[in-house]
């Protein structure tokens, strides 16, 4: 007996193509809403925000002195077993400590950028930056060595992050770069 | 020797010919370029973006794919009929545009002469169009066997058998509008639904909107769109009857399809939607030509295929079969019983 209006309604529902409409003006209105798809990489680039966890970098002090001390607790505590460090003794004043690291070096091949290497680090030296383009055609780069993670990252620290700038797209030696336009044109949050 | 006269209706036909070919092998280009488009944007995303400005010449592009692409045949197929297939299902969609009338009458300035926009007045028009339009499973059921590939072989035979189920209730509307206009001949269709949008077949109460729906549904089957494409539903058949096609002769089926599509469309606003006729009867809307207003019906109804196109989910062929079979029939049989009342 309460089944009978319902199965009513149900009928009509179906006779009327009322769910089909509904459903129809949902993708009507998605028509015309903003696209997500960002025109990358030279039109749009994406600037990830500072919790971002990309490529390793490795930080300096303000006076330009290396903060790793080498005490390997990133490689200890790092699940897949990606960071190598070798220590050594150098009391030139390159490190805060009389230990530094001779050899740094993470497989970002295996990295799963789970960012335990910076939670262990107790000198905030390894932190994970925002350079996210990290494509090549062989396995040879994937390795990422002292030197080049000590260079300064690509988009400053005092940049926000977290929406869409403008890029470009350009040639070099090395290969093809993606060059962002950082001066805070902010096209749209995403 | 024939007089100026004949020499003259002869090159009109000829150049009208010409022209509806040369749009009917054109209209993949701008069809596909708008349906990605619309795929892309109902989907949140851009589509095609970087061939021309936002795309434009995509198509152009993926013509140039299809043409130098290497043309397989499978190595144990039927080759004849495996090459005649595309044909087979492409010509009578060509066909079909024979009986198609575009508009009434068209007079060229400074010549003083009229010419019609049909290729032929043909008094059974409606069923010449279905006719020739079922034709058009032979070259899917063709293709299907030809291939000698297990998956199109079954996607060849249920394109049949939703074709052959769908075939009936698409007749039964067309029926039916026949009953209202009381002419087989599209031009009449046309005529009798002169006037206002109120004299339209769709506004037939109560049995228009009922025929508009039997129709649509029927017609999507036909010509295997979503939500009823299941002879290439490659969740479960890879590509469905056009498996092992590839290059030009799969672009073929291609085109068959789209101006499928266009004829749907077009037969839609002539049993439907007064044809060109503008929607109200008023001095301003006569001012703009007919074929405007035809054009833009048809085109509004190419734009609701893809828009339900990127809508719905496929359905399953049992549920295809039992919408053929239990629902639209039987509504189509009440339905004609309806209009008879309704008409005497
Ligand atoms: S992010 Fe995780 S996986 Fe990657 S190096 Fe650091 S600890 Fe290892
Ligand atoms: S990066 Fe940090 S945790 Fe790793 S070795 Fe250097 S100081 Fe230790």
């Amino acid at each position: 007996m309460s089944k009978g209006p319902s199965r009513i309604a149900e009928f009509i529902k179906k006779a009327l193509f009322i769910d089909f409409v509904k459903g129809l003006s949902i993708t009507l209105k998605y028509n015309v809403s903003r696209s997500i798809t960002l025109k990358y990489p030279d039109e749009e680039k994406w600037v990830p925000d500072r919790r971002f966890r990309g490529q390793h970098t490795l930080n300096k002090d303000e006076n330009g002195r290396e903060l790793c001390v080498a005490c390997e607790l990133c490689a200890k505590v790092c699940p897949t077993k990606c960071i190598t460090v070798i220590p050594m003794e150098d009391d030139t004043g390159r490190g805060i400590a009389d230990r530094v690291a001779k050899v740094w070096k993470v497989e970002l091949a295996r990295c799963m950028f789970c960012g335990y290497c910076e939670d262990a680090c107790p000198t905030r030296a390894v932190r994970l930056g925002r350079d996210y383009e990290l494509a090549c055609l062989d396995l040879s780069c994937t390795t990422r060595e002292k030197d080049e993670l000590l260079k300064p990252q690509s988009i400053p620290e005092t940049i926000q992050g977290g929406f869409v700038v403008r890029s470009k797209f350009e040639r070099t030696p090395e290969g093809i770069r993606v060059v962002p336009d950082l001066r805070m044109q902010k096209k749209r949050n995403i | 020797m024939p007089d100026l006269a004949t020499l003259l209706e002869i090159l009109i036909i000829v150049v009208k010919v010409s022209v509806i070919s040369g749009i009917l092998f054109s209209l993949p280009l701008p069809l596909t370029w708008i349906e990605r488009k619309v795929a892309g944007h109902i989907q949140v995303r851009l589509g095609p973006w970087r061939v021309g400005p936002h795309g434009v010449l995509q198509p152009f592009a993926d013509m140039v794919k299809l043409l130098i692409k290497e043309d397989i045949v499978p190595d144990r197929a039927d080759k004849f009929l495996f090459k005649l297939a595309p044909l087979l299902s492409m010509i009578p969609a060509f066909l079909v545009f024979v009986a198609i009338p575009f508009g009434e009458k068209f007079a060229i300035p400074f010549v003083g002469k009229e010419i019609t926009l049909y290729l032929s007045d043909m008094n059974v028009g409606i069923l010449y169009i279905l006719a020739i339009g079922g034709l058009g499973i032979y070259g899917m059921i063709l293709g299907g066997w030809a291939s000698n590939s297990k998956y199109s072989l079954l996607g060849g035979l249920r394109s049949s058998a939703q074709m052959i189920s769908y075939e009936i209730s698409m007749s039964f509307a067309a029926i039916g509008v026949v009953m209202l206009t009381n002419s087989l001949n599209l031009l009449e269709m046309v005529r009798s639904q002169s006037g206002s949008f109120l004299d339209w077949n769709i506004f037939y109460l109560p049995v228009g909107p009922v025929w508009f729906v039997i129709f649509i549904i029927a017609a999507l089957a036909e010509i295997n769109r979503i939500p009823f494409d299941l002879p290439e539903d490659e969740g479960t058949l890879a590509a469905g009857f056009h498996t092992e096609y590839s290059g030009m002769r799969f672009s073929f089926f291609m085109l068959a399809e789209y101006v499928a599509m266009v004829t749907i469309s077009v037969l839609t606003v002539i049993m439907f939607f007064g044809g060109w006729n503008p929607p109200l009867d008023i001095s301003i809307f006569h001012l703009v030509p007919s074929i405007f207003w035809f054009l833009g019906k048809v085109i509004l109804f190419i734009y609701f295929f893809m828009w339900l196109r990127f809508t719905l989910p496929r359905y399953r062929y049992d549920q295809l079969m039992t919408i053929g079979w239990k629902v639209l029939i039987p509504l189509s049989l009440v339905n004609i019983l309806v209009t008879g009342l309704m008409i005497i």
